[in-house]
């Protein structure tokens, strides 16, 4: 098995990318930019993918019969297998490719700095600091109450999220999984929570207030499926970190393989796992704050309620108690977390 | 030849193996076909260049590598090819000792020895590291014969390499086995340290009647503790004699031709 697909499928969908920016790039400074009611169209978005990719596979085909050694070839390099010709060209696409997406990225983000000096625009941004940076007191003990239904929030998530992501880490970790069948069912979890985990704690809240109604259950319900799945990851990884060592030393003694991770594997997790998780809590703290905002419930809710009615001066003394907070935790759980180290 | 035949008839064979092979994923032959007869009670040395197999031999026997062909006959039964608790089985009356000691570094001493007993302990006592005063008896007494009844509330990672082998030696007295597997037992500790972990060794083997496979580089250690060596070069099994038979000739055909003795 000589084919090296990953770098067949990097160079291809690399020249692909680089030869339709450039097409676009064209048009543009040509002043022909097909107009939205073309672009829009399914058979538009499909015929370019299409005409690209076959315009970037000729490409890679070319460039291997001239035997130019490309980016793809300089990352997925087989060891033992050596390169025909070595030569700078992989620099130079790197640079190009660089530079094209910079280029492009100014386009699209509509970068300008004419919005960004207009007057009226600024004076209206001013007229917003000044509100929060002389806070209105008054609401100081509702923000506090805010800030802590915040913070048992984020600990009640992080607190159930824990046992889950406890016993899945071993199933995700690959040093553990071992064999066709557990391998598989690795694969199977590591896929699960990757979907979990990239679905943002935003949208999770969302759902769950239409499920269990807007309010803290729902926020604190959708921090714990992301911290299940955030965890298990970083536990996962700790297992796999371990030394084999000890593993081996109690399997040597004729130990179960539970009694193998008990003995074997925990030992060395615990204090990561400490770690971790009240670095996951902090994290909580402030991703409920957001999620406040789209109903959530805690001080995220309280701050989405006077920024609607532009109270500045209100949203000031709420963005105070945040900030305090989160520096307050994030100092504290730094310093735990170095002492058990 | 003769003299020979009367030895094995006199003597009972604690392990036999035969025709073993083992090639690893990789296509590293690492054994190609090693029949030994381990004899009860002996001590038994195992020689050979780095990569010459000798690692493999004695981690196919307690089956930390599964080997690909041949016999391992242990108790009657060739254990070669067992699957599940029964390979678990085999390990704990097989123990083993290892280079870098594999203990279990944040737990105390006496909680490392006491893990040589998890194969006898039920599931539910050892989850939550409930062990009987019973087993903590015997794990005090162990520590005692390697000589470190003082140390058993350390944890194992602060005490020296030396030390640390000698907690392993009590682990795997623990499993109360009836062969000791040591690889490479001394190859991580000062030379000065070498003789205290063989001589314990060696005061196992003869004082308990715990037959011992030993891996070693050393060859005045093999012929200070050894009452007999396989010598391995390339997988395939060279030489298998007395200790003492092990001359010059030996030693370059073992070694190789540039191989110089240290003393």
């Amino acid at each position: 098995m000589n084919f090296n697909f990953k770098k067949y499928i990097f160079n291809i969908t690399l020249n692909a990318y680089s030869l339709s920016v450039i097409y676009f790039l064209a048009l543009y400074f040509a002043g022909a930019t097909p107009d939205e009611e073309t672009t829009t169209s399914g058979s538009f978005i499909l015929n370019t993918f299409a005409i690209f990719f076959a315009l970037g596979t000729a490409a890679e085909v070319l460039l291997g019969v001239l035997k130019i050694k490309t980016l793809g070839e300089q990352l997925f390099a087989r060891p033992g297998v050596p390169i025909i010709q070595s030569n700078a060209f992989w620099k130079t696409q790197l640079y190009f490719i660089l530079l094209l997406t910079l280029v492009a990225s100014f386009l699209m983000t509509k970068v300008s700095i004419i919005d960004l000096i207009d007057e009226s625009g600024f004076l209206g941004a001013m007229r917003l600091f000044k509100g929060i940076f002389s806070p209105n007191f008054d609401i100081l003990p509702k923000a506090i109450l805010a800030i802590i239904e915040t913070i048992f929030i984020a600990f009640l998530a992080t607190f159930i999220a824990v046992p889950f992501a406890f016993f899945l880490s071993f199933v995700g970790a690959k040093n553990i999984m071992k064999g066709p069948v557990a391998f598989s069912i690795y694969m199977a979890l590591r896929t699960f929570l990757n979907i979990v985990r990239s679905v943002e704690p935003l949208i999770w809240a969302i759902i769950f207030s239409v499920w269990v109604g807007i309010g803290p259950f729902a926020g604190m319900l959708a921090l714990m499926l992301h911290s299940i799945a955030s965890l298990t990851k970083q536990y996962s990884e700790i297992v796999e970190c371990i030394f084999d060592g000890p593993v081996e030393g109690i399997k040597a003694t004729g130990a179960s393989r539970l009694q193998t991770i008990r003995y074997g594997v925990v030992p060395q997790i615990v204090l990561p796992y400490i770690s971790f998780t009240i670095y996951r809590w902090d994290i909580n703290v402030r991703m409920a704050t957001i999620i406040g905002l789209v109903g959530g419930g805690g001080i995220g809710t309280m701050l989405i309620q006077y920024q609607g009615q532009a109270l500045w001066r209100e949203v000031g003394c709420i963005v105070v108690v945040i900030a305090v907070v989160v520096w307050l935790l994030d100092t504290g759980s730094a310093y735990i977390r170095e002492a058990i180290k | 030849m003769s003299t020979e035949t009367a030895k094995e008839v006199k003597r009972e064979v604690k392990l036999e193996i035969k025709n073993l092979e083992k090639t690893y994923d990789n296509g590293v032959q690492a054994l190609k076909g090693v029949s030994q007869k381990v004899y009860k009670g002996e001590f038994l040395a195992v020689i050979g260049l780095s990569g010459s197999g000798k690692s493999t031999f004695l981690r196919c026997i307690n089956r930390l590598n599964d080997p690909t062909a041949g016999e391992i006959w242990f108790e009657g039964e060739d254990i070669a090819f067992t699957k599940g608790s029964k390979v678990s089985m085999t390990r704990s009356k097989i123990a083993m000792i290892f280079q870098k000691f594999n203990l279990v570094g944040r737990h105390t001493v006496l909680s490392n020895v006491l893990m040589g007993s998890l194969a006898r302990t039920s599931f539910i006592a050892s989850m939550f590291g409930v062990f009987s005063s019973e087993e903590k008896e015997k794990a005090h007494k162990y520590l005692a014969l390697v000589g470190l009844s003082e140390k058993a509330e350390i944890r194992a990672d602060q005490l020296s390499g030396g030390q640390q082998q000698r907690v392993a030696i009590a682990r795997a007295l623990m499993q109360e086995p009836d062969v000791l597997l040591a690889d490479e037992p001394v190859a991580s500790l000062d030379p000065a340290l070498c003789h205290t972990v063989m001589d314990y060794l060696k005061k196992i083997n003869r004082d308990l009647g715990i037959t011992v496979l030993c891996n070693l580089h050393h060859l005045d250690l093999v012929q200070d503790y050894s009452d007999r060596v396989l010598a391995l070069k390339d997988g395939l099994k060279v030489f298998e004699g007395e200790s003492s038979e092990i001359d010059d000739k030996w030693f370059k055909e073992i070694y190789g031709e540039e191989a110089r003795r240290v003393h």
